[in-house]
């Protein structure tokens, strides 16, 4: 059981992750190609606390809060730049995290940090955790999707200008977009720190960044459930195809460009336009 | 003089980033694309280079074929991925370049094997001495010249010749350069073979300085030429030339005297992101 | 359509792929990177491992039962290896693991074999936490400390060379030998006038090579792997320093050679596997794996190699019989296998001497061997 346990705690944790993305770029527009670093901060967070004998618990709280106010500081220079310069910022910003930790002894530099001790929860508590915290984001993001706020969001990601004009404050709920997201995305730093017991700066890196981003588009930019099913699929899918070895990531690659090219709307579009076809024929 | 060597590698490091840079920037100025793509035709220029040299001896041959191919190449790139795609978001073409470099890293690794190539007998080893104690490496000139060379030939064509002024008409503005009968498909060709062309020549420069080609040979291209037209002011040419300089030449000194507390890639990100907060349209960008 | 059919395939393969096989082979596990950054390395281990495997079956095995080698590639990312030591332990049931990756998927993969109790021996990541995951896990190569410290003692002592420049690469690898280095270099009357770092990814060194020059150091202790210093060298070279390069484990390659040409020649590194050895193990690998493979062996290929006679001689001493008995049987190897003769200490570490090598001629050959046991020792804890 314990592969099968591995495997889905992976899953919820990178829907968790992919959905975090999703809150920023998918809801309010905001392209991120830097987003491991609020999971490195959350990850860092947790396991620094750990490794002093704090409770698992009380570590999720503290990453989200410290992944949060990285967040709000890169929110702040997201109000500066706009499309593709805020796309690079976002991707300076991962580089320089990188950069910054694996130069810090206390972060165990380019060693890491390993020994993480486990939870008293077990893995299968453990997994049940992760289920819990990638449902409730899910539930929550939901809820927003549906609420005034996601019809805010949508008329910022469909035009900032013309939002601005008709008197939201932009810079208010893309803060909040940016705080919210990156929180939930320390969260998943956490749960990642206790899930692989290591932690290194490479494991946060630029291609982590676009590996969530890639799941956030092919699920279907802003779909909750397209979101949370690439991101499983996605996140286990090198396992799955161990049997072409050699073919592994070319597999991914070719699988993201044939997306992008055929089904650029993701999994929700192919969907919505399946479910279209069927009623229409009935 | 050790300042001044350290400029200087600045300067090689520059040059390399301004040919690699040059086409992401056309193709930029004319598709608001960004081409992490474009890597990968540096990759493949390089190991054709070596390829090419290994087998008939002549390094300028190989340079001109390799050119030649990878603007091929180029142009393949732009007809059967972003062209179908330009009516869509921004970020749809660039996840399918991101997909289309990630793969092409692996069919390198595929084709060539993962531990790359090398030149049998290196051309152009040794060096100069310019003047008491400074040293100039044959190879590190060989990418001066050529690239003085090549962008001098790219603003002759591009103001001096019919084509070039039309090509120049449809970057600045496709609306109005098709409005006056310019042929817009034509000119993006045109685009993507010169711009991957000079990646090209990027390729086989890189390859001769390290007389090493290998499958992941293009990543920091993909990522650190993204920073630099970015820098520059996305779409203009003069800025990505400024951009690439300047951070050549911070990264030179960068390594030696603050390589300590921020690696290559952090410093030339914590640049872009001090520049970009005080002037969010880049270097030499239109607001 | 284009998902439905790569789901099908995935089924039909996960399907073929838990079907039993030969129910009396005895499997080992090995993780290694076949794709990715580190596939170079990953590819020789590998060739490393299977030699192994053939020359055991060949020779009849575990008291005539088959060893049967599972392969799985882990990108070397502690996020593939951690799902991959749970499959191999669980569902293909492998009495051992073995690592033939890099120290951040080993240090992962490592916690899940000890909790698990099933040996699993690192060939060659050098992280210093991977045997302290637990006393199943073991290591037949040196921590990087270690090897660190060796360098020193050939640099001050036995080449005489006071004057040091250290080149450091940015990784585990790198930093822990560099950090040996220095911790020592005093003792042997080194004095250290300049250490620059640089990035896995760099490959163009111009402006070090300039400031190495104005330093004007007596030896450069260049740490890295043959595709980082091969360009250093070669760039050091055509500017013209001459000046001694002194590399590491990770410069063991052929492919140094070829990329750094005749710049090559005179680089000494501390390493594993003595190409002029006497032994008939080592000389015996270094003939079959050129044979199997049709290039020349390296370090990574001769560690993996080495890992899998280990276990395979503690399968036979414990009647292959794994879990508590494979343990005990493998703390207490003496075996002489092709990167030389493998104790463990308690926590599982290697004791050996360090061979030094240098390029002669287009080769790697013997320079001499370092054998301080007081230096050489290992971590205990």
């Amino acid at each position: 059981m314990a592969y099968e346990i591995t495997l889905v705690t992976t899953m919820a944790i990178s829907i968790l992750f992919a959905l975090s993305l999703n809150f920023i770029t998918g809801f309010c527009g905001q392209i991120s190609l830097g987003h491991a670093a609020f999971m490195g901060v959350g990850a860092y967070t947790s396991a620094i606390m750990m490794k002093a004998d704090i409770p698992f618990l009380l570590t999720i709280p503290a990453a989200a809060i410290l992944a949060g106010i990285l967040g709000l500081l890169v929110g702040f220079a997201s109000l500066r730049v706009r499309h593709d310069f805020l796309a690079i910022t976002t991707m300076g910003v991962v580089f320089l995290f990188v950069g910054i930790v694996r130069q810090q002894e206390f972060l165990g530099g380019e060693i890491g940090i390993s020994g993480i001790r486990g939870s008293s929860f077990g893995r299968l508590g453990f997994m049940a955790i992760c289920l819990g915290l990638a449902g409730a984001f899910a539930a929550f993001s939901l809820l927003i999707k549906r609420s005034w706020m996601g019809y805010v969001f949508d008329s910022i990601a469909d035009n900032e200008d013309v939002s601005r004009i008709l008197g939201i404050d932009v810079s208010k709920y893309k803060l909040i977009a940016f705080v919210v997201g990156t929180s939930a995305a320390g969260i998943a730093g956490a749960l990642y720190a206790q899930h692989f017991r290591f932690v290194g700066p490479d494991s946060f890196g630029f291609v982590e960044s676009i590996t969530v981003l890639a799941m956030v588009i092919v699920g279907g930019i802003g779909s909750v459930w397209g979101v949370a099913v690439a991101a499983a699929f996605l996140s286990v899918m090198p396992l799955l195809f161990q049997f072409v070895n050699d073919f592994k990531i070319l597999a991914y690659g070719a699988l993201l460009f044939a997306m992008m090219r055929w089904a650029p709307d993701g999994l929700a579009g192919i969907v919505a336009r399946s479910m279209k076809k069927l009623r229409g024929r009935s | 003089m050790l300042y001044l060597e350290l400029l200087f590698q600045g300067i090689v490091q520059g040059s390399i980033y301004a040919l690699i840079a040059l086409g992401l920037t056309l193709v930029y100025g004319l598709l608001r694309i960004l081409h992490v793509a474009h890597a990968a035709l540096f990759t493949l220029g390089g190991y054709l280079g070596v390829i090419i040299t290994n087998a008939t001896g002549s390094l300028a041959l190989a340079t001109v074929i390799s050119m030649v191919v990878v603007g091929f190449v180029g142009m393949a790139v732009y007809k059967l991925a972003y062209e179908p795609l330009l009516s869509k978001p921004p970020f749809i073409a660039l996840i399918a370049s991101i997909a289309l470099f990630i793969a092409s890293e692996e069919i390198f690794r595929i084709i060539f094997g993962p531990y790359g190539l090398s030149y049998t007998t290196p051309p152009l080893q040794g060096y100069f001495v310019l003047f008491d104690g400074f040293f100039l490496k044959h190879g590190e000139a060989l990418v001066i010249v050529l690239s003085v060379v090549m962008l001098a030939a790219l603003g002759w064509f591009s103001t001096k010749t019919r084509l070039g002024v039309s090509w120049r008409a449809t970057v600045t503005d496709p609306d109005m350069a098709s409005a006056f009968g310019i042929n817009t498909q034509n000119v993006r060709y045109m685009n993507f073979f010169i711009g991957s062309a000079l990646a090209a020549a990027a390729g086989v420069l890189v390859a001769l300085l390290n007389n090493l080609v290998e499958p992941s040979m293009g990543s920091v291209a993909s990522y650190k030429a993204l920073a630099i037209i970015v820098l520059g002011g996305l779409g203009s040419i003069r800025g990505t030339l400024i951009a690439a300089m300047a951070i050549g030449i911070i990264e030179s000194f960068g390594t030696i005297y603050i390589g300590h507390l921020l690696d290559r890639d952090a410093l030339a990100f914590a640049f872009l992101i001090v520049v970009l907060m005080l002037r969010p349209q880049g270097l030499l960008g239109a607001k | 359509m284009t998902l439905r059919t790569t789901l099908l395939a995935a089924t039909i393969g996960l399907g073929s792929m838990v079907s039993p096989g030969f129910a009396e082979n005895i499997k080992i596990g090995f993780n290694v990177p076949l794709t990715g950054f580190a596939a170079a390395d990953g590819k020789s281990a590998l060739g490393g491992a299977e030699l192994a495997v053939e020359q055991i079956n060949g020779a009849g095995g575990i008291n005539g039962d088959m060893l049967e080698l599972i392969v799985y590639d882990d990108q070397a990312s502690p996020k593939e290896s951690v799902p991959i030591a749970q499959k191999l332990i669980e569902r293909d049931d492998v009495v051992a693991g073995v690592s033939g990756s890099y120290s951040g998927a080993t240090r992962a993969a490592a916690g899940i074999f000890q909790e698990a109790g099933i040996p699993y021996i690192s060939a060659f990541a050098i992280h210093p936490d991977i045997t302290r995951a637990g006393d199943y896990v073991f290591r037949t190569s040196f921590v990087g400390e270690v090897q660190g410290r060796a360098g020193a003692k050939l640099v001050g002592e036995s080449l005489g060379l006071k004057k040091a420049v250290i080149v450091t690469l940015q990784n585990d690898f790198g930093k822990s030998l560099a950090s040996g280095f220095k911790e020592v270099a005093g003792d042997y009357g080194i004095q250290v006038i300049g250490e620059y770092e640089y990035s896995i990814k760099d490959r163009q060194f111009g402006p070090i090579v300039s400031k190495i020059r104005a330093d004007n150091p007596d030896v450069i202790y260049a740490t890295g792997y043959f595709f980082t210093a091969g360009p250093l060298v070669n760039q050091l070279r055509a500017a013209g320093i001459t000046t001694t390069v002194i590399g590491q484990e990770g410069y063991d390659s052929q492919n140094y050679i070829n990329i750094a040409g005749a710049a090559a020649e005179g680089t000494i590194i501390t390493t594993s596997l003595d190409r002029d050895s006497s032994a008939t193990e080592t000389q015996d690998f270094i003939a079959a794996f050129e044979k199997r493979s049709g290039h020349k062996s390296d370090m990574v290929a001769a560690s993996a190699h080495t890992a899998i006679k280990v276990l395979a001689a503690a399968l036979q001493s414990s009647g292959a019989m794994g879990g508590e008995a494979l343990r005990d049987a493998i703390s207490a190897t003496d075996l002489t296998a092709s990167t030389g003769r493998i104790t463990f200490n308690q926590l599982g570490e290697v004791q050996k001497s360090v061979q030094v090598q240098i390029v002669k001629d287009g080769e790697w050959r013997h320079h001499s061997v370092i054998d301080d046991t007081a230096l050489l020792a290992p971590p205990t804890e």
